[in-house]
């Protein structure tokens, strides 16, 4: 009898098997048509670019910083988990990386840098994405808080000419600053280790949750960036949201925030 | 002076190990990993729930072919021409990991007294080095178009070979709209709970194999999620080797050669797949002129409040892909439901599958039941950030030769340390909830099994 009924079934098999052959060819030929207008113009009209961001965001940026830009996204816990850092809250108006003083908003190109060179550690580089993609990724953030809308004060701190040669005064000021300053109470006296404050679970982001100070031995993994007007700019702009404070209006003059910035780069460097 | 270097050489020796375990304790988790965190300069985490699970980023990377989330970017990022085409540097492509037991104690049923029982396995605990070791390299050459190749060593299993190796067309039309791989590829990658990158890992059986077309002697059944496995006792591939029943199959083959198409056209809450496998359970060629196809389609719902869930539905049609006897084929085909709940810590995963054959002999009809079914359930909690805990139940209700199916239900549990993102250590212990006192089916002789290991990937 199976014999007898084998044809039956192989015919029946044959005929689902050309029925998924049509299917998957009518998917492919659906597919091939032409992409509908990529999101390559100009900015022009703030509306559009803010519906293409929409778009972008959707697919790149809604798994960490969630579907309102609460940084509550479905990967949001277990980047840090039980601590620092979480991804950015957009609704809350607070940001890290910024090229204006602490309290202030970001301007658009500090967000468009983050975007672009992403964060060490934590957030991929989308400098893939074309430059017009990530400006329309501005524009739809910028929608998460009406502070932005509220606000037009966003100027940039003008740092003091630089960088100084790092050489051996240079570095020793930076030394006298580094103390002088208390940068050794959260990054320690060799820059290697997180100091007292860390261990004594003193050092808190926003969110209450453990924020461990950077390996000052290693400036890639700095999250602001590593050039020494990144860290120029961490410095005199603090990083809002965290126990680094601004120290743009503590440093006895200007000038000598490339003497700390020298100290500090000379942890990585060769003595 | 020979005593002299051997002292000298011990001292290096221990040295190294020194300060490759004192590494290992006292370097902070910042920058690990492997290939792809490599690249792109950042941890595990970012891909990762923790290592091997992927979370949902990790997920739509691998969607999107090894490229980020919504971008199409492997043309030239951080890589090197090479003529028309772009690689990545070697340390951007290619990782490894190492993963087994070090230590490993299995508990059996006692026999009865005077009881003389073939094969009844004896209690056993050994020491041993990770067993399995994993190559791989995967990339882009170039824009939407990626790449995948593992080789794959297990000592235990005393096998080496290509594990999975496929090539990935991505974005063809619209963006997500349609990504294809072919290939060996594994068909659930993409599901609610995929067969690969599991916590608990899968512990293989211990079996003599007879030859073929006879049934082996298991005296360890495999320590596998039973939805994911064959469930059938009595059945064999087109060669005549036994498809044990707790071996991955079918749609939840860990590699299978053949092709798929899957995407996101409706938006991200939306995911389909096709593909069509040469079946048979055949590591290369096809001896079985017509394919195995199948279906998935995931649905996936919620986005913020740390709160993510999906649901996947499965069907796979199997033709002429298993035998019963030396003489006739048979259709294996399986249909089943999966799904993904991850809050905050909490990361819980359950499939419920059913496996049916057609096309059975009528001479077998009363000594062959042609379906069966498995359940699982996982839930894993990261209780701090470096100790995972994990449980697992499975529930296989077998099919096959009625005088030899025995159905099983098993309780996993587990805990692992993670001294870095992508280095860890687990305790773990398997519980049969159904042992048997005496008698020969190995799904209930077994007992109890405890494990020490490590997992490492680099």
């Amino acid at each position: 009898m199976p014999f007898l009924s084998a044809p039956m079934w192989h015919s029946n098999r044959t005929h689902r098997f050309r029925l998924f052959v049509l299917l998957m060819g009518l998917i492919v030929g659906f597919f091939a048509c032409p992409s509908p207008s990529s999101a390559t113009e100009p900015q022009a009209d703030l509306s559009a670019s803010i519906s293409r961001g929409q778009q972008l965001y959707q697919r790149a940026c809604i798994l960490c910083h969630g579907k309102a830009g609460d940084g509550d996204g479905p990967d949001a816990f277990y980047l840090g988990a039980y601590s620092a850092p979480r991804p950015r809250a957009f609704t809350e108006g607070e940001y890290k990386f910024r090229s204006t003083p602490s309290g202030e908003l970001p301007t658009d190109s500090d967000l468009l840098e983050t975007i672009t060179n992403g964060i060490p550690g934590f957030m991929p580089f989308f400098s893939s994405l074309a430059e017009s993609d990530r400006w329309d990724i501005v524009a739809y953030i910028k929608q998460f808080s009406p502070i932005f809308q509220e606000t037009d004060k966003r100027t940039p701190i003008v740092l003091p000419p630089g960088p100084l040669p790092p050489n051996r005064e240079s570095i020793n000021r930076g030394h006298e600053l580094y103390t002088l300053l208390d940068c050794e109470k959260c990054h320690s006296p060799l820059a290697i280790a997180p100091n007292g404050l860390y261990e004594q679970g003193e050092l808190r982001d926003r969110r209450e949750l453990d924020i461990l100070p950077p390996d000052l031995s290693k400036p890639a993994s700095f999250k602001n960036g590593h050039r020494p007007q990144d860290i120029a700019q961490s410095i005199m702009t603090g990083l809002d949201g965290t126990p680094m404070a601004s120290f743009r209006e503590t440093l006895p003059r200007p000038e000598d925030i490339w003497h700390l910035v020298n100290y500090v780069l000379s942890f990585s460097r060769p003595q | 002076m020979n005593r002299l270097r051997q002292t000298k050489t011990k001292g290096i020796l221990l040295s190294f190990c020194f300060v490759l375990v004192s590494q290992l304790f006292t370097t902070p988790d910042t920058h690990a990993i492997p290939a792809f965190a490599r690249k792109y300069d950042v941890n595990c985490t970012v891909c990762h729930t923790r290592v091997p699970r992927l979370n949902r980023t990790g997920e739509r990377f691998l969607e999107n072919g090894y490229q980020l989330p919504g971008t199409e970017d492997g043309a030239t990022i951080k890589k090197s021409l090479w003529g028309d085409l772009t690689l990545d540097n070697v340390s951007n492509y290619l990782g490894f990991r190492l993963r087994g037991n070090i230590l490993r104690s299995v508990e059996y049923a006692r026999r009865a007294q005077g009881s003389n029982i073939d094969g009844n396995p004896q209690d056993r605990t050994e020491f041993g080095f990770p067993e399995v070791f994993s190559l791989f390299a995967a990339g882009t050459v170039t824009n939407n178009v990626g790449f995948f190749v593992e080789l794959e060593s297990n000592l235990e299993e005393d096998a080496t070979g290509i594990e999975r190796a496929f090539l990935t067309f991505n974005n063809i039309g619209p963006h997500d709209w349609a990504h294809i791989r072919a290939g060996k590829i594994d068909p659930s990658a993409y599901s609610s709970y995929a067969t690969l990158r599991q916590q608990f890992e899968l512990v293989g059986d211990n079996s003599v194999d007879n030859g073929s077309f006879m049934l082996p002697t298991v005296n360890r059944i495999a320590l596998s999620p039973s939805a994911f496995a064959s469930k059938f006792y009595g059945l064999f591939d087109r060669g005549g080797t036994t498809i044990l029943p707790t071996a991955p199959s079918l749609f939840h083959a860990v590699a299978e050669m053949g092709i798929d198409i899957h995407g996101r056209p409706f938006g991200e809450w939306f995911l389909y797949q096709v593909g069509i496998l040469n079946g048979a359970n055949e590591p290369f060629g096809d001896s079985n002129n017509p394919k195995d196809w199948y279906i998935m389609t995931r649905f996936d719902l919620a986005q913020s409040t740390y709160f993510s869930a999906n649901l996947s539905g499965f069907s796979y049609f199997g033709s002429n892909n298993a035998k019963v006897s030396t003489t006739d084929d048979v259709s294996w085909s399986r249909y089943g439901v999966a799904a993904n709940i991850r809050y905050y810590m909490v990361d819980f995963y359950a499939a419920y599958v059913v496996d049916r054959v057609t096309d059975l002999p009528n001479s077998l009809e009363s000594t062959f039941d042609t379906t069966a079914t498995g359940l699982t359930l996982e839930a894993n909690v990261l209780a701090t950030d470096r100790i995972l805990l994990g449980i697992r139940f499975d529930h296989l209700d077998a099919g096959g030769l009625r005088n030899q199916r025995t159905s099983n239900s098993l309780l996993a549990l587990m805990a692992k340390y993670y001294l870095r993102s992508n280095i860890a250590l687990f305790l773990r212990d398997d519980i049969n909830l159904r042992p048997a006192h005496h008698g020969r089916s190995p799904a209930r002789n077994f007992r109890n099994a405890f494990f020490v290991g490590a997992d490492v990937a680099f």
